[in-house]
């Protein structure tokens, strides 16, 4: 199911904006306006309604799911190459200084809740872009995983296979792409599959807030925060955006989920 | 199998969030509740009105109005020499009478004998020279200080060369005489706003924060009554020098309410006037017809625009400036908020003095905006989208503000032209801290809200140069121009009405056309209230005025809400009602 959702969300975000012509930019103030001043709601020229400055809401949401999805991996990808690279260094070099410096900037960086961290670094910078809000997101958002590889690296090193290529000489860098990495590429992957969920929601949270991308590009977090004052009147604005937010993070989630039970050596 | 149930408890519970936010999702708009007598004409005397704003106060004296939402609490506290009506007519307060000279520089107020302040003492001529005094020195913080110059011995009095101020003297126990160094035809409209009003003797002579406010207003403060970021509550001062006014026994205004709790405060009768709205929430009291007849506008007392810093590249191009302000449809623009929000053309809102309907203003023409592209030198083909400003301009404006919706209108309607903008969010502080200082914004949202009711108090602080600082530049775009600081000049000396208007409308021409600012809209306030608050009219500077209001509420489950604690009510009225009593007096007659 994790599969089916997040390739049709996928789907949606290469071909949603060919369902609609509309321009995601372009106010419609002839027919995406209602005869009291309100946005339209869904209809045949607008599937999913305008939004509070009468534009098609669809194809924005379809620009959006580009942007969140692009963020969502993206942030994602950096942050499990740092959280894995950290996480083999620490528990390969176990009780020495330098695996110590590295988890007390873990223990730091984890002392702070994620969100409350991202926020002040995107409100520190001057001009949020997508390539920002990824860095930020990327760079703040490896921690867990490196606790994760860390104790998966710790009981590596001590099976024979490691034991036995390190007797036949082979350096510890190799070792450590050979024999290593691979072996935490399970959890990995699951913990990064899960990651895209907490990234995209991130970043929802952050464009909900004012922290994200400037307007007028649509994100799903600040489609949300717009539809807000419309709710009573006209809920379509708000519930698209939730719910491709809700999708997103569920297909993900079960995504995860799904992977970890396939990858479980118990569980085959 | 694990995975598969858990995921499906997921969606079941996503569904059930998804109910819970249809059920929320209610259109309907509750009826108004009713008043007790509907067809009670005699006021009846009782109860509390309460009013609340997503804002807050910071002080609650009339020599320094640090906020918008002061003036309103302090109309209600602190009465002044003249004042101005619901009509918006400047009419006798504390004076009985009042005469000019022929030359217009000599305004001789005779007071109403036995006045009353809230502590008891008699109000005397000599009250309101300290209260002048106390309210221009130097150490008050008088945001209106400036503006009151062209009263003599202004320059030596704020200077600290001198003790008293010249200008203001007393003729006698009930008689004080302002002098002014030149006609101003400001002075009178200055006046009838909360600055210069009389305090009590407790507030000394000069400016001390920690006083605490008394006048001779319908209401009075005791201690205990504003609980600073929550509320505040006046009550009914019983020596008002206006026999049986007020009605009301107390006034409550609340604070830090947001628009959602404000509009089902309001609903449900918790709150009785509303003002702070939902743009949709407005559209639709406006079109039922069970509320249509308990709401009204405010006058327009707000422009909104765009402001180009003339003294910063691309903007030291007046041809570029000219094209802006051509190619803004401010009639798509003000559909952002459209029960709020007027086309402006002009500087000057529609309700202010010197506003002159005949003149064009700025309007929108996209072949105009398209030569001055070119005469610009960034001609720009807009079948081609060829041509155009090279670059993006920076734009810079506050986050999670109206003006984030209006940006991206505006970029539309500039792509037209061939300009692309650069949007930087900042917060609102930041914002205004960008705005004013120089060579720092380039283009960005402008608004100004009248000080008093007359032209100069948006030409002045907004176009004139004495106006450019380096720092909280309250001329945002640094224009200067010496035929515009002239005019405006000239104005304020002149006290014949037609000319003074003719005047200011040849200073907003030259201002349109040279467009510091693309002006884009007028911004009006719609007050809403329940058929039970009687005799409420929107004021025209005050916003609202309660002295005359009067209560007529249904007893029953919305009034019995209006409680008080029995500590606060304790600390109000002093009669020890028991904790948690209902305030009967809101629900009806005495």
């Amino acid at each position: 199911m994790g599969v089916a959702i997040v390739g049709a969300l996928v789907l949606f975000a290469l071909l949603g904006p060919l369902l609609s012509s509309h321009d995601p930019y372009e106010s419609d103030f002839v027919r995406g306006i209602s005869a009291d001043k309100l946005p339209v709601g869904p209809n045949a020229t607008f599937w999913l309604g305008t939004d509070r400055l009468f534009r098609d809401e669809l194809v924005r949401l379809a620009v959006g799911a580009r942007l969140s999805l692009f963020i969502g991996i993206a942030a994602t990808l950096i942050a499990t190459a740092t959280g894995g690279v950290v996480g083999i260094i620490a528990g390969w070099f176990e009780g020495r200084m330098l695996d110590a410096a590295l988890m007390r900037i873990v223990d730091i960086g984890l002392a702070f809740p994620f969100l409350l961290l991202v926020m002040a670094l995107a409100a520190a910078l001057d001009h949020t872009t997508p390539t920002t809000i990824l860095l930020t997101l990327g760079l703040t958002g490896w921690l867990g995983t490196a606790r994760i590889v860390r104790a998966k690296t710790m009981q590596l090193r001590n099976l024979d296979f490691v034991t036995a290529s390190r007797a036949l000489g082979q350096s510890t860098p190799m070792i450590m792409l050979r024999h290593v990495l691979p072996n935490v590429a399970g959890p990995l992957v699951v913990v990064a599959t899960v990651s895209v969920a907490q990234m995209i929601l991130a970043e929802s949270v952050l464009s909900f807030l004012g922290g994200g991308i400037a307007p007028p590009t649509p994100t799903w977090g600040h489609m949300l925060f717009e539809g807000q004052d419309y709710f009573t009147t006209s809920p379509w604005i708000s519930l698209a955006p939730g719910l491709a937010i809700m999708a997103s993070v569920l297909g993900f989630n079960m995504l995860g989920e799904g992977l970890r039970d396939a990858l479980d050596p118990q569980k085959q | 199998m694990r995975s598969i149930r858990r995921s499906s408890e997921l969606v079941r519970s996503a569904l059930a969030a998804l109910a819970l936010a249809g059920v929320g999702c209610s259109n309907e708009l509750p009826a108004p509740l009713p008043s007790a007598a509907t067809d009670a004409s005699q006021p009846r005397r009782g109860g509390m009105l309460t009013t609340a704003s997503f804002g807050d106060i910071r002080t609650l004296d009339p020599a320094n109005v640090a906020d918008g939402l002061v003036p309103q609490i302090l109309e209600s506290m602190f009465a002044g020499l003249i004042d101005y009506d619901v009509e918006g007519k400047i009419v006798p307060d504390l004076a009985e009478r009042w005469t000019v000279s022929e030359d217009g520089t000599q305004f001789r107020f005779v007071l109403r004998e036995g006045v009353r302040f809230h502590d008891g003492e008699e109000l005397t001529a000599d009250d309101v020279k300290r209260s002048v005094e106390r309210a221009l020195h130097p150490t008050s913080p008088n945001p209106y200080a400036s503006y009151l110059a062209s009263i003599s011995g202004f320059a030596r009095f704020v200077g600290g060369k001198a003790e008293h101020l010249d200008g203001v003297t007393v003729d006698g126990r009930y008689v004080v005489t302002f002098r002014l160094d030149a006609p101003d035809a400001a002075f009178l409209p200055l006046l009838a706003m909360p600055p210069l009003r009389p305090v009590c003797r407790s507030g000394g002579t000069r400016y001390v924060e920690t006083w605490h406010p008394c006048g001779a207003g319908p209401f009075k403060l005791l201690p205990g009554g504003w609980d600073h970021g929550r509320q505040i509550t006046v009550v009914r001062h019983d020596g008002y020098f206006r026999p049986g006014l007020p009605y009301l026994d107390a006034v409550r205004t609340l604070f830090h309410v947001n628009l959602t709790s404000q509009r089902f405060k309001f609903t449900t009768g918790d709150q009785d006037i509303l003002r702070d709205f939902l743009s949709p929430d407005l559209l639709k009291f406006q079109a039922d017809p069970r509320w249509k007849p308990y709401g009204e506008y405010e006058l327009d007392k707000q422009v909104a625009g765009l402001a180009m810093n003339t003294e910063m590249a691309p903007f030291d191009n007046i041809e570029l400036r000219r094209a802006i302000a051509s190619a803004l449809d401010r009639e798509h623009l003000v559909l952002i908020r459209a029960a709020n929000m007027r086309p402006a053309n002009l500087p000057v809102p529609p309700a202010v003095e010197g506003y002159d309907a005949t003149l064009k203003g700025q309007t929108f023409d996209l072949t105009a905006a398209l030569e001055h592209m070119k005469r610009a030198g960034y001609a720009y083909d807009p079948v081609a989208r060829t041509g155009g400003y090279p670059t993006p301009i920076p734009y810079t404006t506050y986050s999670q503000g109206i003006d984030e919706y209006m940006v991206q209108v505006t970029m539309q309607q500039l792509a037209r032209i061939g300009i692309r903008l650069d949007v930087r969010v900042v917060d609102y502080a930041a914002f205004l801290a960008l705005r004013g200082r120089r060579k720092q914004v380039a283009f960005g949202p402008a608004f100004w809200t009248q000080d008093y009711p007359e032209a100069g108090s948006f030409l002045e602080p907004l176009f004139h140069s004495r106006s450019i600082n380096d720092e909280e530049s309250n001329n945002s775009a640094f224009y200067a121009n010496p035929r515009v600081d002239e005019l405006v000049d000239r104005a304020r000396h002149e006290l014949d009405a037609a000319r003074r208007k003719k005047i200011y409308g040849e200073a907003q021409e030259i201002i349109c056309d040279e467009a510091p600012w693309a002006f884009t809209h007028y911004y009006r306030f719609y007050a809403q209230w329940h058929p039970y608050v009687r005799d409420y009219k929107p004021h025209p500077m005050a916003t609202t005025d309660p002295t005359r209001v009067w209560i007529d509420r249904v007893a029953g489950r919305t009034a019995a809400r209006a409680v008080f604690s029995g500590d606060v009510y304790a600390k109000l009225f002093g009669d020890g009602s028991p904790r948690g009593a209902p305030l009967s007096r809101s629900a009806g007659p005495r």
